[in-house]
């Protein structure tokens, strides 16, 4: 298994959740532009599981030496790489912010799924599993530039499943609603609409083995989105979301 | 959004509840960071405790601390991160033939609080606390420095953190010792015992054997008092298993965990169901006794099987009360306890009796005393103070004292038993409250 953004938790339940039902992989290549936490993850899973992983220094920021992950192969594909960033009221004229923001979620992203599409591509199989957000259905006040960079990556996620069905590769959106992880700590979010990231990892997992193209890890944020794409442009605009 | 690290924390009882900051890392430099900032931190694991012992004005939660580091499996020894639960440390060992040396009644609590409460289980007589299969631990010390804390290292700083509560640092890793099991089962004998003096003499009885508790029915009284089944186990060698359970020996079956979905209204719980409950717990068993092999899961963790049992307590939350009285007059102060809860009506349905043995003179903090421990549930209502008041009269007069893991509302006298354990930097609401009482 390839993992993008691998210091994420969200990243790191995923690897365990597959681990415990059984998958077997030969390396697990951890992509991660933070190496404390993605070590210690190294000795986890050894501990845990006697499985062998690899770190692979990634930093979207930087250049990418695609050198380095020329001999990386693997059937699964996990990218959990994404950026928050500061919330409107503080980060909307702060240029690095957006940038940063941009860069991590989509521009400097695209051509590092790209270069594995390929990989996969070329081998006639594999399964591409790219955590995008809800907040890319529609833009709102507190976090459009987070949520259009988002949206920019889903619609890129929905053409390359396109390109790459009758290549035999699956192309996976998860649309994670609020999980309790280190991104999101501290903010007031709802506990009925928010995962673990042990149980977003369940039901991420769940969408990978039944070949699902796009999924929520909780049902309901299907049912809070589809309020929230329907509501009227005129409406939207008052709203204070 | 903004973040906003004050919310509402409560432990396993659901009382106290405060509103206070909570953060958690995995990175030891904002782990040191946040110690360096603030006054009055505590570690909190995962919420095991009862009272308020793990709360505090700025809380740090282990939770992310929640990864193995090494397991020699040749040797027995694990070392993990301090969030890491002891059910996962059990996931890990017992299919390769290992187990806790000790291990509470829950599966539930983290490393850390293992170490920072210095853990007892029904084989304190036998195997002694937690603490005596720790080889080392790190933790984050008043200075927000890093130190390794062994008996050969900060020995001083290793003696204070077992049992001090969290009040000495930030216990980030530990390294322990692993028992040698041959499989995942108890042979067990459980009997029963119809009064106070039955139960005492069978105590001793089984002196012997690894395992030993007794469940006591605490709503009888005169001539029955101290109605109990006592439970004595061992773990099963592969041999000793019958012929259906030879196969896998060392994997249980996963079973089904129900959870409590929601807080039941306060009067579910009042004497007449539990008397009922007890009834049926004690006829259930009609030999005067029975001899089987049980799973590991149902000898130490029963309760665990349901998920959030406390919220059958509703949502005022309940307390545990547990308290050692030394031998010598054990067995009096005992009577006279489970005498004064019979009479107030204030029955816990879920009381435990034990028999402790040798305290470990150097973990000075270590609550078990060489004495007869019993820890009782009691739902939060009006009288309950009241109750607690004269609980803690005998308990003070016999000598004995609190179990702070489980302390929510008991005197000064009683509790104040921590030593070296002053530092500003670590201070938990429990302690606070424990200093301020004193006077």
């Amino acid at each position: 298994m390839i993992v993008l953004g691998s210091n994420s938790e969200v990243a790191q339940a995923f690897v365990e959740e597959c681990l415990t039902k059984g998958e077997k992989f030969q390396t697990i290549y951890l992509l991660s532009s933070n190496s404390e936490t993605t070590e210690k993850f190294v000795g986890h899973i050894q501990v845990k599981f006697f499985q062998n992983s690899e770190i692979i220094p990634l930093d979207l920021m930087n250049e990418i030496d695609y050198k380095t992950l020329e001999n990386i192969n693997s059937d699964v594909l996990f990218c959990a790489s994404g950026y928050l960033g500061l919330s409107t009221e503080d980060g909307l004229y702060d240029d690095e912010n957006t940038e940063r923001i941009i860069d991590v979620n989509y521009a400097k992203l695209v051509p590092v799924l790209n270069f594995f599409a390929k990989k996969m591509e070329s081998k006639r199989s594999g399964t591409m599993i790219v955590l995008s957000s809800v907040a890319g259905e529609r833009g709102r006040q507190s976090n459009f530039i987070y949520g259009s960079a988002k949206a920019a990556l889903t619609a890129y996620l929905s053409g390359l499943r396109n390109y790459l069905f009758d290549k035999k590769v699956h192309v996976l959106t998860v649309k994670p609603g609020f999980m309790d992880t280190k991104m999101t700590e501290g903010l007031p979010l709802n506990p009925a609409l928010t995962a673990s990231p042990k149980k977003a990892a369940q039901g991420i997992y769940k969408a990978f083995k039944n070949k699902k193209d796009v999924a929520y890890v909780l049902p309901i944020w299907a049912i809070v989105m589809l309020i929230i794409r329907n509501i009227p442009e005129f409406i939207f605009k008052k709203l204070k979301l | 959004m903004k973040p906003n690290f004050v919310q509402k924390v409560t432990n396993w009882g659901n009382f106290p509840i405060v509103e206070k900051e909570m953060k958690s890392e995995d990175s030891v430099s904002k782990i040191k960071k946040f110690v360096k900032d603030n006054n009055e931190v505590i570690a909190r694991g995962n919420g095991r405790c009862y009272g308020d012992a793990s709360l505090g004005e700025h809380i740090f939660s282990t939770k992310r601390l929640n990864k193995f580091i090494s397991f020699d499996r040749l040797n027995g020894v694990i070392e993990c991160e301090s969030g890491v639960l002891l059910s996962d440390v059990l996931e890990v060992s017992v299919p390769q033939g290992y187990f806790l040396y000790v291990t509470p009644g829950t599966k539930y609590i983290s490393v850390g609080g293992a170490i920072a409460s210095d853990v007892h289980g029904k084989n304190h007589h036998a195997e002694g606390c937690f603490s005596e299969y720790v080889i080392e631990f790190k933790m984050v010390d008043e200075n927000a420095a890093v130190i390794t804390c062994s008996r050969e290292e900060n020995p001083d700083k290793f003696w204070a953190t077992i049992g001090g509560m969290g009040l000495t640092g930030i216990i980030l890793s530990a390294k322990f010792k692993l028992k040698n099991i041959e499989s995942a089962y108890i042979k067990q004998e459980s009997i029963k015992a119809e009064n106070l003096d039955e139960v005492f003499r069978l105590f001793d009885e089984s002196e012997d054997w690894t395992y030993n508790v007794a469940w006591i029915d605490c709503f009888q009284k005169g001539k029955n008092l101290g109605r109990s089944i006592l439970m004595r186990g061992e773990h099963a060698l592969k041999a000793e298993l019958p012929t259906n359970l030879q196969k896998k020996t060392l994997k249980l079956k996963e079973k089904p965990k129900p959870t409590i979905p929601f807080y039941f209204p306060g009067f579910v719980l009042n004497s007449l169901s539990i008397k009922i409950f007890n009834f049926l717990y004690y006829n259930k068993q009609t030999k005067k006794q029975l001899n089987n092999f049980i799973d590991y899961e149902t000898f130490f963790y029963p309760l665990d099987v349901i998920n959030e049992w406390n919220k059958i307590y509703g949502k005022s939350g309940f307390i545990q009360y547990q308290m050692v009285i030394p031998k010598e007059n054990g067995k009096e102060g005992m009577r006279q306890i489970l005498d004064a809860i019979a009479k107030s009506g204030n029955g816990s349905f879920l009381a435990v009796l034990k028999l402790f043995g040798k305290h470990n003179p150097q973990a000075y903090n270590s609550f078990p005393v060489e004495g007869y421990t019993l820890a009782l549930d009691f739902k939060v209502n009006k009288g309950l103070k009241k109750l607690v008041d004269q609980l803690d009269t005998i308990v003070e007069n016999f000598g004995g004292r609190i179990y702070l893991t489980k302390d929510s509302m008991s005197r000064s006298s009683i509790t104040n038993y921590l030593q070296n354990v002053d530092s500003p930097k670590f201070v938990s609401l429990q302690h606070k409250r424990i200093i301020s009482n004193n006077g």
